[in-house]
Order: structure tokens, then sequence, then C-alpha cells
């Protein structure tokens, strides 16, 4: 990644006669080239983010703006212990699958770093899951979990455990659906851990190796501080992305049972568009978006610090 | 012992890909199935059958969702380039006062990188204010925002990796800014140009959540919000829902499979390369 720009060399003045002309244009081309995408950037997020606010300073009542609110949607929010439950299940969703996926992810980069034969397909059939639409992923899945079309109740049947029925029962609904998450995003930490592993010095490795250190010294020791910025780079662009997991709980469970699987992302569009409640959703979001905010900012100086390391 | 050692590993390797790409095929399998096999348990389509897919298109309105993607997609795709390249030409070689560059490229990731859910509410009631909802149109200008700050992010890196050498001699020959661009600069960079179009074209094909928020009618429904229509609150239309994943994830996985050189760059981001 190069943030840095390349040092600019002006144009030699004085070569051709519309020299002077052409400076001055050479003067204003930047801005001019970036002025479109300045007010397109502006119109999908500063404004956005205004209108959001505004709307979590107003009452709706069936979807029309009634009156302003002050800060009465977010007072609710803040004593509405669906809203915390709904907290709680993120947290515990987005924690868990990171982890399992980090550490798989990994295992999996390592499984295959020195694959030489067949390298390019293999890539593509474990980053496959990654590809696809998450609603795709929530279909495969709900036809896998259902006991009318899945091969997991008859598995479990013919293994003499009895049918699951995965999404019918609170905790197996959640754990299915971290598993969906897994199987979907542990690519992504995967191919990160990958391209990481391959730009590794393997000098210092084999020096080690030679001195007699063992695989897993190696690897403590050696691979995986060197693997580190890159790694903290992927767990959290996968955060913030699993923060806002939303399609594939829409297709599986919308949710449920109960609130099983209500993460904060199906609780604010439940609120804002299924009882047209603006103004609680917005105060909702606007409080999750401060939260991720946080989370991009880490990420940034992450990004930021891996270009140095890479850069030197 | 190192020969038990690979095979182990092959072993492994197999069972990976096996897990990656089973789901994909029983889906493959419900899709082929008639409707009294579907409700038979598990196994293979008995009499293979593409009636769930001749179904989606005459009785579930598909043709018009798969007519919305393309036009949506092609269109924010081909605005968010025009608008993205020149933006990220100018901050990968023109140095701005105040350290702007840095900064205007950061503001551009922050678009991308917050998950649209913590946007739709804003998105909706700016589209409703307007008379846009339910429009391909509101779609096309909702995806070239998110898409513009993608393109400029991601090509700007590309753009810099490209030498200044060329650039400056065409300059000292006499080229204005504008034409060693499209001489030089736009040739050099097209194979990065191709790779963030299809990224963007993955995306943006695959978005699920703000289609769904802004539109209401096959008038503007794209596929995946289609696909998620079968789910009914009493019945699921299995067959149908399966032939539908499949027509969704087919050509993601083409476009994939073409930029997979580049994936890693444009899945993190441009922070992994």
């Amino acid at each position: 990644m190069a943030v840095t720009t390349a040092p600019v060399r002006p144009s030699e003045p004085g070569r051709r006669p519309d020299a002077g002309r052409r400076a001055g244009l050479d003067r204003a081309l930047p801005w001019l080239l970036l002025l479109p995408a300045a007010i397109t950037l502006g119109l999908v997020s500063i404004y956005p983010i205004y209108a959001g606010v505004h709307a979590s300073l107003t009452t709706y009542l069936y979807g029309r703006p009634v009156a302003g609110a002050g800060l009465k949607n977010y007072t609710d929010t803040w004593h509405d212990p669906v809203f915390w439950q709904a907290m709680e299940v993120t947290l515990k969703f987005v924690l868990i699958a990171v982890t399992v996926e980090t550490v798989l992810g990994l295992g999996l980069a390592l499984l295959v770093a020195n694959v030489v034969r067949g390298a390019r397909w293999i890539r593509m059939s474990i980053l496959a899951p990654m590809t696809v639409a998450p609603v795709v992923v929530g279909v495969i899945w709900r036809l896998i979990y259902e006991s009318e079309t899945g091969f997991v109740n008859p598995l479990f049947t013919s293994l003499g455990l009895g049918a699951p029925n995965v999404l019918s029962h609170e905790g197996s609904a959640f754990f299915g659906l971290v598993l969906v998450d897994v199987w979907e995003w542990t690519p992504l930490l995967f191919l990160i851990c990958l391209a990481g592993l391959q730009s590794i010095p393997q000098e210092p490795l084999e020096a080690a190796a030679v001195d007699g250190a063992g695989p897993v010294r190696l690897f403590f020791n050696h691979t995986l501080p060197l693997l580190l910025p890159v790694l903290a780079v992927g767990v959290v662009l996968r955060l913030i992305d699993a923060v806002g997991t939303f399609d594939q709980i829409f297709v599986l469970t919308r949710g449920g049972p109960g609130t099983a699987t209500q993460l904060i992302s199906i609780y604010a569009y439940n609120t804002a568009f299924n009882f047209t409640d603006y103004g609680h959703g917005a105060a909702m979001l606007i409080a999750l978006l401060a939260f991720a905010l946080l989370l991009v900012l880490v990420a940034l100086s992450l990004m930021r610090r891996a270009a140095k390391r890479v850069a030197q | 012992m190192k020969r038990a050692g690979r095979y182990a590993r092959w072993a492994a390797i197999v069972l990976v890909i096996f897990g990656s790409l089973f789901p994909f095929l029983w889906m493959l399998s419900v899709s082929l199935k008639r409707q009294v096999d579907i409700f038979g348990g598990p196994s293979l389509p008995k009499q293979p059958t593409l009636s769930n897919y001749t179904a989606l298109f005459t009785q579930y309105h598909f043709g018009a969702y798969l007519v919305n993607s393309i036009l949506i997609v092609g269109a924010s795709v081909l605005a968010s380039l025009l608008i993205g390249t020149p933006a990220a030409y100018a901050l990968a070689r023109f140095k701005l006062p105040g350290g702007l560059n840095s900064q205007a490229l950061f503001a551009a990731l922050l678009v991308r990188m917050v998950p649209p859910i913590l946007l739709v509410v804003p998105f909706y009631i700016i589209l409703a204010k307007f008379g846009l909802l339910n429009t391909r149109l509101g779609l096309i200008l909702l995806y070239t925002g998110i898409n513009t700050s993608f393109v400029i992010w991601i090509m700007q890196s590309f753009l810099a990796e490209i030498p200044t050498d060329i650039e400056d001699a065409a300059l000292v020959d006499g080229d204005s800014r504008l034409s060693a661009l499209r001489r030089i600069i736009l040739p050099l960079a097209s194979s990065g140009l191709a790779a963030t179009a299809i990224f963007a074209v993955i995306t943006t094909y695959n978005d699920f959540l703000i289609a769904l928020t802004m539109t209401s009618t096959p008038a503007a429904q794209t596929v995946p919000v289609g696909i998620s229509t079968l789910i009914g609150k009493i019945q699921v239309e299995w067959g149908p829902m399966a032939a539908g994943g499949i027509i969704g994830a087919l050509p993601i996985l083409i476009f994939a499979f073409i930029v997979q050189r580049h994936f890693v760059r444009g899945m993190t981001l441009g922070a992994v390369k």
C-alpha cells in the first residue's frame, strides 16, 4: 500500500509559447480532477450523516416526522432492555466468529503456503464462499439446516443423535449462524495470512532452522511476529464488517427464535422499517456508528503502520 | 515419515476444499430436483429438471430482477470509475498542500468501510425526499457514491505503482498532463482498472440491504432482493430459492476467478497485496 505520493516535478517552463497558460492549468488540474469525487462523496457521507442525526432527534409516528424529540430517542434506547440484549448478542457473535476465523485462517494458510501444485485451484476453491452474495450464503445454509431440504437432520438421526433442528432452538440457532459466518469469512483471513506468509523473507527462518529451532519455536519466534501487522489489519477489517452482519441472518432466522440471533443490525432494521420508527432506529445506528468509527480509526492506524513496515 | 506428513497435508487440503464447496453442490442439487424429490430426504436428483429455473422467470419476475441488477450495477460502476479515477490520479501524482493527500484518501476509505446498515435510515429518508424510492436511479446514485470511495482508494494504489519517469518524459516532450494521462497512464493502469471495476461489480451485485430497503416492487428490485422474496412468512419455495441462489452465485464466481490475482488487494482495501 502506497499512501505516500510521488514527488512532483513541474513541467519545464519556457519550453513552448503557451507554457504560461499550461502551467496555470497544471496548477488547477488536481483540484479539477478531485472536484466531482468530492461532491459525490459529500452526498453519500456527509449529507446522510447529517440526515441521520436529524432523524435521531425527531419523533416519528407511522413513518412521519411529527415533532422534535431532543435527546429522547437516545435516552429511550439507553433504557431499552432489548437494545442491550441485541448488543450482547452482537458482541458475542462478533467475538466468537472472528476469533475462530482468525485461528482457522492462519492454520489454513500455514497448511497451503508451500503447496505449489494446483495452488491456483486450491486458493479459488477455498475463497469461493466469500465471493458470493451474503444472501446466497444464507440461502445455501437454510437449505442445509432446514428439516425439509437439509442433510443435517438426517445425518444426526442416522448417527442415533436425534434431529437437532438447528434453527429452531436458541442455542443451536446462534451457533448455527456463527458456523455460517465462519464458513463465509475464514477465507478472507486465510488470504491475508497467505499473502503475509509469502512476503516474509525466508533466510532468517532457514538460519534459525539450521541452528536447531523446531517448527513450533520457529513459528512463534519468527513467523508470527512478522505476520502480526498484516494479520491485525485483517482482524480489524473483519470486526468492522461483522458488526454490520445482516443479510445472512435476515434469510436464515430474522433474529429468532425469540431474540436469540437478533443482532443490533436486525433490531435497528426492524425498528426503522417494520415499525417505521425512524427516530429510534436512527438513534441506535448513530450510537453504533460512533463505535464502528472507533474501530475504523484503529484499522486505519494499523494499516498505516503495516504500510510503513512493508516500506522499510 | 516425511512422506506420511505430505499425505496428511493433502488429506487436510482435500477435506477443507470439500467443506468449502460441498454446500454449493448441495444447493445445486436441490435446484435440480422436482418438488416431490425435495421432500424425499437427502439424495441426488432422481430426475434432474430445470423447472425451478424456468419457474423463476415465468412466475417470480427474475427476468426483471436480472435486468435491474445489470442496469444498476453497470451504470453505477461506470459512473464511479469516471468520477473516481481522475481523483485517484490527482492524489497519486500531485502533492496537495497541508497533507491533504492522505487525509482525502482516508476520508474516501471511511465511506466504504462503514457497514451499510449504519447508513440505510438516512439513505431512505433522503431518497424519500426526492421521490427516488423504488427507482433504479435512486439505487444507481447510492451505489455510485459508495463505489467511488472504493475506486479512489484502490486506483490510487495502482496508479502510485506506475513509475513517474515515463510520464515526465512525455511532459518534457510537450504533452499536456491530460494527454499524458490518456496516452501513457491509462494503458499502463488498465489491468488495475479492470480489477477495480470487477471488484465494484461484485460488491454492488451482491448488495442486499440497501436494495432491500430502497425498493418494494420488481420495478427496481435486484437479484438478491428477488431471492429473498421467495422466503414467505408461511411457505418457502425451496426449489426456486435454490435455483435463484445458483443464478446469484454463478456470475460472481466467474468474475472472482478472473480477478483472483488481485483478490486480496480488493478485499482488504489494499492493505495487503
